[in-house]
């Protein structure tokens, strides 16, 4: 219990001392969301049904801080410090890799969510953006996406063999996927056939979540992405339990 | 004297590399114990073996009695480990990852203390990552440490460092050592081996050749101290070859060396020369090292493999 306390600080030290790590986690979604505001505001468009551009896309942009945190900061910093032989040095204890990794996990959720949470109060404070749905149902799907994604993060950890290769997928993994979840841009410029690929990707299916609650809509009218972002948990935490290694 | 390792026809192959090939030894209480030989030999591998971080092909390995790959929990609780390839998490400064492993262990020393032991009282707030590179390793050999364990593995103790930096983490090892912990440790700097190392095991291509005292070994291969000295006129050859102890005397021009197997033959060359009324200049002693044991048992020289 006093190593997992220990590694939450260590983990959330080691996170604020990198400024790129730290810039994405924690800076990039308030500040992404005053630019939005600052370029669109929110007035009403006909093009988002009559509601303003950060009432139809606030909510999702969540997805890109999940994204970038999931499978870039995990994968990098996991197979950079396994590389180095950082962990290898840890099998040597008698620490166990669970309480490494909940310990990880918890600092990155924390982080991840106060980012986000950061990022709708400004839209809501600054910029008068406004949910029709309950704003706790909107941070509730926000924490089981973190959650989902970095179980899926870890599993790419496990699986990535060098540090370069972790940076080649990230990049090849993590601009497609959020071009294509209504993140940046809103699926409805897409064309057909793009937005019925899009369907297919789990981070989409977060934004539809996020998106859906904001505009007022039931838990229970969302099954298909909540079964998509609780599958992806499961099976992302069976996983990567499964195949982590210190080396 | 009881035995804290002790381990019999360990193998272990990589692919085609026979890493181990058929080791046994036996690693007693309070001995500081080293593992000599070229890059390659297997140390390292054989050190993980009895670390439990890597699995044998076969034999038997037994820590405190218990095999290290059924009860890696146990063992890891009481001994204390420094890798070769010694790394710890980035962006970590050298308080926090002594606390940190610290709360590993449910009875930890109190690591302020053995920081200022190894010299780094004053480096708390500093980052490991820009520490020198003998800081580091005295961060490493505290890390090893802060569990007050009973057997502590040192892998490549001071392979990089300065002669300074070696001196003063000779010192803290006999502290440990003194303290009542076993030590294990590889090294290919023979010196090393000779001042700190109680026994030695000589580890080529994946056996050990020769394993004993350093004195043992050396006085094993028949090789034991060699007189040189400068003399103007004829050295008395004969008169010194009759001398006990002595193997051999060559003379080249003024210069002469004698070679013998005890350490009392240099005095007695002496009076014999001084009966001669010849007075030795340039007057040097040599003493058979752990490199002469290497060489005369593979044919090789060890010191090739000198890291950088």
């Amino acid at each position: 219990m006093r190593a997992f306390a220990l590694l939450l600080g260590v983990q959330a030290k080691r996170t604020l001392r990198e400024p790129p790590a730290a810039f994405f986690l924690i800076a990039f979604a308030p500040l992404y969301t005053v630019i939005m505001g600052l370029i669109f505001g929110n007035a009403a468009r006909p093009e988002f049904g009559g509601r303003g551009y950060l009432d139809a896309n606030l909510a999702g942009f969540a997805a890109i801080v999940v994204a970038i945190s999931s499978f870039v900061l995990v994968p990098v910093d996991i197979v950079t410090q396994r590389e180095s032989g950082a962990l290898r040095r840890f099998r040597a204890t008698p620490l166990r890799p669970l309480t490494f990794i909940a310990a990880d996990v918890l600092v990155r959720f924390a982080g991840a969510v106060v980012s986000i949470v950061l990022a709708l109060v400004l839209g809501i404070v600054a910029f008068g953006a406004e949910p029709s749905g309950s704003l706790a149902a909107v941070v509730g799907a926000v924490m089981l996406g973190v959650l989902a994604f970095l179980a899926a993060g870890y599993v790419l950890a496990a699986a990535v063999p060098t540090q370069g290769a972790a940076l080649v997928l990230a990049n090849v993994l993590v601009y497609p996927l959020i071009m294509l979840s209504g993140s940046a841009v809103p699926l409805a410029v897409l064309p057909d056939n793009v937005r019925r690929v899009a369907r297919y990707s789990p981070l989409t299916q977060l934004v539809e979540l996020l998106q859906r609650l904001w505009q007022g809509g039931a838990w229970t009218e969302a099954w298909l992405p909540l079964v998509v972002l609780v599958g992806l948990f499961a099976v992302g935490t069976a996983l990567a339990a499964s195949i982590f290694r210190w080396e | 004297m009881t035995s804290v390792i002790s381990c019999t026809d360990v193998s272990k192959r990589y692919g085609d590399v026979q890493a181990l090939d058929g080791v046994s030894l036996e690693v007693r209480k309070g001995e500081i114990f080293g593992m000599i030989g070229p890059n390659g030999a297997g140390k390292t591998t054989l050190m993980e073996c009895l670390e439990g971080l890597r699995t044998r092909d076969g034999g038997s390995v037994e820590v405190f009695g218990m095999d290290p790959e059924r009860r890696p929990g146990e063992i890891r609780q009481r001994i204390g480990v420094q890798l070769q390839s010694s790394a710890l998490l980035s962006r970590l400064k050298v308080g926090e990852a002594l606390a940190l492993f610290a709360s590993f262990y449910p009875d930890p020393v109190d690591w302020h203390a053995l920081l200022d032991r190894l010299g780094l009282g004053g480096r708390l707030g500093s980052y490991v990552d820009r520490l020198s590179g003998g800081q580091r390793q005295r961060v490493f050999i505290a890390l090893a440490l802060v569990n007050a364990p009973e057997l502590v593995f040192l892998d490549e103790l001071t392979t990089g460092l300065d002669p300074q930096a070696r001196l003063a983490i000779w010192d803290v090892i006999r502290d440990i050592r003194d303290a009542g912990t076993t030590v294990v440790l590889t090294t290919h700097v023979m010196e090393e081996a000779e001042r700190l190392c109680g026994r030695v095991a000589i580890i080529d291509h994946g056996r050990i050749i020769a394993l004993d005292t350093v004195p043992a070994l050396v006085r094993s291969i028949g090789a034991g101290n060699t007189l040189r000295f400068t003399v103007d006129g004829r050295a008395p050859v004969a008169e010194l070859e009759a001398l006990a102890g002595v193997t051999s005397v060559e003379q080249e021009g003024g210069s002469v060396t004698v070679r013998g197997s005890d350490s009392r033959f240099p005095g007695e060359v002496l009076g014999v020369l001084a009966r001669a009324d010849l007075w030795p200049r340039d007057l040097s002693t040599e003493q058979s090292s752990l490199e002469d044991v290497f060489l005369t048992l593979t044919g090789r020289e060890m010191r090739e493999e000198h890291p950088a």
